[in-house]
């Protein structure tokens, strides 16, 4: 510390430690100099404890929030779509795919589960071994793995341009 | 009417998406948040910018506000940053007319002086005349400090410096004050002789 004044402003900020407190109180009450300076930073120190903030416009709150919500409709469809839904489309397909593959893969067993069904009523079901078997299911399934690994690739993309 | 709720739980409303909420923050801030403007930009339309451009900053980024300090800390440090970069936008678009303006301020300054010579101008007239002479970063401390509810530390976290660095700024802003006061009040008895 260096001056009178500003020992005599950490006394007053109360940032000075208990053993410099003491000795300023000291100072105070003896010190002719100390006590005139003291009396004027303590006036000076009032003065700007009961300064005036300055009022915002009566609209301010108003302005703002409307702000906000114009930012917030402006906002791409993209930002605001709820990523559970996504992940939920994405389980979705992901069970249906898995499900095809394994009547698809295990075929012969599936003519036999469809064997033991009972349909009281005469209703032609329509033969799904000819479908496993054709080309369109391989299409379909092809077209599945490009898909999959083609957001994959897009995953991992993300995901290294994020850690970067 | 001011909000019963903390900054916290008003913080944790907005999140839910309680709009509402949020103006009760804007409400509750928004007087600390203009004076810190006006520090900066001297004029109400300037700092009503800056001070809606920092409301509108601490909503888009109220996910990240962890609630390690007060709230006000982070909205004030907001408010600086935003401020000085609307100080430095304005010094590279005007930086050809800026002695044009400044010279009509000073004009319009000393006419509103001998204008208001007639009237009992109060103690805190003349401090917040001699708190807009000063430089921006020392009327910031001396604001946040007396007005702002803000320990040493806090004001250190706001403008990004050491508690003691902002120690040292404070009692030099504070002398700068002081002598711009004095100085005021010396020509205002002058004038009144």
């Amino acid at each position: 510390m260096n001056s009178i004044e500003e020992k005599l402003w950490n006394y007053l900020d109360g940032t000075c430690s208990p053993e410099e407190h003491e000795e300023i109180s000291r100072l105070i009450t003896t010190d002719q100099t100390y006590q005139q300076k003291y009396q004027e930073l303590l006036a000076f120190n009032q003065e700007l404890e009961s300064m005036e903030l300055d009022a915002p416009p009566m609209a301010f709150t108003y302005n703002v929030m409307e702000a906000i919500r114009t930012e917030e409709a402006s906002k791409p469809l993209k930002a605001s779509i709820d990523h559970r839904i996504i992940k939920a489309i994405a389980a979705f397909f992901i069970g249906t795919i898995a499900i095809l593959l394994m009547i698809a893969l295990t075929g012969n067993h599936a003519e036999n589960v469809h064997a033991t069904v009972q349909i009281p009523v005469k209703v032609q079901l329509p033969t799904l071994t000819g479908y496993f078997s054709s080309p369109i299911l391989k299409g379909f399934l092809f077209f599945d793995v490009v898909l999959a690994l083609f957001l994959f690739d897009g995953y991992l993309r993300k995901k290294h341009t994020v850690v970067l | 009417m001011q909000s019963k709720f903390s900054d916290i739980e008003l913080i944790e409303q907005t999140l839910q998406g309680n709009q509402a909420a949020y103006a009760d923050l804007v409400k509750r801030h928004q007087r600390f948040v203009f004076t810190l403007a006006m520090r900066f930009t001297k004029t109400r339309e300037d700092a009503e910018e800056v001070a809606q451009d920092s409301f509108i900053k601490a909503y888009r980024s109220l996910q990240s506000f962890q609630g390690q300090s007060k709230f006000s800390t982070w909205l004030y440090s907001i408010v600086y940053t935003t401020a000085m970069t609307f100080l430095r936008k304005r010094r590279l678009d005007t930086s050809s007319i800026d002695d044009a303006n400044n010279h009509l301020q000073l004009e319009n300054q000393s006419g509103g002086f001998k204008n208001d010579l007639a009237e009992n101008k109060s103690r805190s007239y003349y401090v917040n005349q001699a708190i807009e002479q000063l430089m921006p970063d020392d009327a910031m401390i001396i604001t946040l400090f007396y007005k702002g509810e803000q320990s040493l530390e806090e004001i250190a976290v706001t403008l990004g410096l050491e508690p003691n660095n902002v120690k040292v700024k404070l009692f030099r802003a504070r002398q700068r004050l002081k002598e711009k006061l004095e100085r005021n009040l010396k020509h205002e008895v002058s004038e009144l002789i």
